[in-house]
């Protein structure tokens, strides 16, 4: 009774990552939706397997769609930490220029600029993780289905993309983090928390917007799995649970 | 169904290679360049090419690895299959073992020292398209000797074939000195993939060397170019599927030479090809890394200018409605906040993540270990214990795939004691009172069930 429970619980989870991974599509920036996992496709592919015939032609598929996924990754990846180099760089160019100057309209365009880079940024980081993610799960499923070794050998590879290796980003990130600091000291304690409702309304949507759904998805999709192993990540815990939850946006702005 | 042994599927892979004319592949004459090259630009990853490209996969798949065409190495994805094919058949036992060990630890070594990686097989695998040369099918079996023959022989594997590529290269430069602007305009040349050889002996700079360097004085040698070969065959020349992977330092040298070139629409991707000096940079990457940096610089000169006029009126922004600055920067704080956050969390989750990998493999050891000394004492491989209760992929994961999953239950327990550290660790982790407060009701009964599980799991 249990495990028709379990197994039960199981399916209706068993959903949640394509699902959930569908719907941080849909609220990525429309650029990089065909970047993503095609878990949905790789799945299938897995289902074709039988446990009983060797080296079908559905392995070797699987395998194939793989290696082709990861290219996609790297190139892409490699592609957009290229262009958030120049970026950032164009940026600093001009916060120095502009420190020279002192034109006020510059200073606040520039720190959109930033803050959109930032965003953007880190959402690369994020692609980065829902896609290794992704990879993780579906080799799972996958040496469950054959019984094989596929899973280790290939995460440890994975483990050495390009498109895993996020260090150079997340310095780029912080390098953001503290120019942004610099540029706009911080405000008063009071008066930051009277202004967030207003400034919710405010924000640029687009990248703002993905940020948003890619913490409340990575918040879901570490709530609990049935298949919890070794392999699994704990919860999430956000210190500040209320930003999350007042940044639930109502409005229905439309992702451009 | 077929037998795999490590070489004889690579040579069956060369001749596939050279009808079907593989995507990630390397063409090493000139003859085949402008077709390569031309099939290559117009190639935007768009998502119309995605679907057709998977469906051609489908297609041609019998004839088909992905082999060498794979990405980063993944050389042996023949090992992978071999593996795979070891699950089902007894037979090349020696060939199994072998190459997955070469399989599961060359690919690493090999990919410290080569840092190989490919552009996407978003080319098409159109069957008439022919990439290879008998030459290169030549060097690439002398390669995936050289794979398959184990860690300590890739250096010399590698020197050999690096000898040969470097032959290439010297003519694949002289080429690449030729403008192609005949052949193509600079629009596609910005979108395509920047194509290049970079020989592996000289491809000692790897990706975790982006950092690196920290020469700022030299900033040009300091932005040593990440290598770049194509998969497990570094006999991929030109036709350059492979990828840079910029740095800031490279990108510093890049704006240096560009600034002495006088701006970057005075600069042109030879001049500063020139100047950069830069041991495997080529004039398309640097062609593309240009028409980026000028898009980059030019959208918001444009705007600068035309709000210039409107400079005294107001703080006008496209995206925020200004009414104060205090508002202004709240809005920027808050966003900032957000995204902040966000990669926090991306970090300790990658930490995380790579954590259980180095767990997985850690444990994976001991299994072997244990294994082993159980082989060792009882000399023969007939016996037979119970299975363990593990429940993960650690399960499978024994050496010899083609003995049956034998082991002492002595060693199950220590192994599975293992296992309940690791699960409790992350019991304990999970009990955070701040996970309560969510007020999604639903997922908040999940962890008390989760928890059971886990019990019974370990029991």
């Amino acid at each position: 009774m249990q495990a028709a429970q379990e197994r039960e619980r199981e399916r209706e989870r068993a959903m949640k990552f394509g699902k959930r991974l569908k719907r941080q599509i849909e609220e990525s920036l429309p650029e990089w939706r065909d970047k993503f996992l095609c878990y949905k496709d790789l799945k299938k592919l897995v289902k074709l397997i039988s446990a009983t015939q060797p080296s079908s032609k559905a392995e070797a598929e699987f395998i194939c769609l793989l290696d082709s996924e990861i290219d996609k990754f790297n190139a892409f990846f490699v592609d957009q930490e290229e262009e958030f180099i120049i970026r950032q760089m164009e940026l600093q160019e001009r916060i120095k220029r502009v420190a020279a100057t002192s034109a006020a309209a510059e200073y606040g365009r520039i720190g959109t600029e930033m803050v959109n880079l930032h965003g953007e940024m880190v959402l690369l980081v994020n692609y980065s993780s829902v896609n290794y993610t992704g990879l993780a799960k579906i080799l799972k499923k996958y040496d469950k289905r054959t019984g094989g070794l596929l899973r280790l050998p290939f995460i440890e590879k994975v483990l050495e993309q390009p498109f895993f290796t996020t260090d150079l980003i997340s310095k780029l990130v912080k390098d953001c983090e503290s120019t942004m600091d610099s540029m706009f000291p911080a405000a008063a304690a009071a008066a930051a928390t009277a202004a967030r409702d207003e400034a919710v309304m405010m924000v640029e949507q687009r990248v703002f917007r993905n940020a948003v759904a890619a913490l409340v998805t990575m918040r879901e999709l570490r709530r609990g799995s049935s298949t919890y192993g070794h392999f699994s990540l704990p919860p999430l815990t956000l210190p500040d649970a209320d930003l999350l939850h007042s940044l639930q946006l109502p409005s229905p702005i439309p992702i451009l | 169904m077929e037998t795999h042994s490590a070489l004889p599927v690579g040579n069956l892979n060369m001749q596939q290679f050279c009808n079907s004319g593989s995507s990630g592949v390397m063409s090493s004459s000139l003859p085949v360049l402008p077709n390569t090259l031309e099939e290559k630009f117009p190639e935007l990853p768009d998502p119309q090419h995605v679907p057709l490209e998977r469906e051609i996969q489908r297609n041609p798949l019998p004839s088909r690895r992905p082999l060498f065409s794979s990405p980063s190495g993944f050389s042996p994805d023949l090992s992978f299959s071999s593996t795979l094919a070891h699950e089902r058949h007894t037979n090349n036992t020696p060939f199994v073992s072998r190459s997955l060990n070469a399989g599961v630890s060359l690919p690493s070594t090999y990919l410290s020292n080569m840092e190989i990686f490919q552009v996407p097989n978003n080319f098409p695998k159109d069957p008439t398209e022919i990439t290879w040369c008998p030459d290169s099918v030549q060097s690439m079996l002398n390669c995936s000797d050289g794979v398959i023959m184990g860690n300590n022989q890739i250096q010399n594997s590698s020197n050999k074939v690096s000898n040969d590529l470097h032959k290439q290269n010297e003519w694949w430069s002289d080429i690449m000195n030729v403008d192609w602007k005949d052949l193509f305009d600079d629009t596609t040349i910005s979108e395509s993939q920047p194509k290049v050889v970079c020989p592996p002996a000289q491809s000692s700079s790897n990706i975790s060397m982006q950092q690196p360097q920290t020469d700022q004085s030299v900033p040009c040698h300091s932005g040593e170019v990440c290598a770049v070969t194509g998969a497990s065959s570094s006999a991929t020349t030109a036709a350059a599927k492979p990828r840079m992977r910029w740095t800031p330092e490279l990108h510093e040298c890049f704006i240096n030479a560009v600034n002495q070139l006088g701006g970057s629409e005075k600069a042109t991707p030879k001049g500063v090809l020139n100047i950069m000096k830069v041991e495997g940079l080529t004039i398309y990457h640097v062609k593309s890394h240009l028409q980026k940096y000028r898009t980059a610089r030019y959208k918001p000169d444009s705007l600068e200018g035309m709000s210039e006029k409107t400079a005294t009126q107001s703080e006008e922004l496209p995206s925020l409605d200004l009414k104060t600055g205090i508002d202004f920067t709240e809005a920027l704080r808050l966003q900032m906040e957000v995204q902040k956050r966000l990669h926090e969390q991306l970090e300790i989750q990658r930490n995380l993540q790579l954590r259980i990998e180095e767990q997985g493999k850690y444990l994976q050891m001991m299994f072997e270990k244990q294994y082993k000394s159980t082989m060792d004492k009882t000399h023969c491989s007939s016996t037979v214990e119970k299975p363990t209760t593990i429940s993960s992929d650690q399960t499978h994961s024994t050496a010899k795939i083609d003995l049956p999953e034998a082991r002492n239950s002595s060693t199950d327990s220590k192994i599975t004691e293992g296992f309940r550290q690791v699960s409790n660790k992350w019991k304990m982790s999970e009990v955070e009172p701040s996970n309560e407060k969510e007020t999604d009701a639903l997922t908040s009964s999940l962890p008390p069930s989760k928890h059971s599980r886990i019990n019974d799991e370990d029991s």
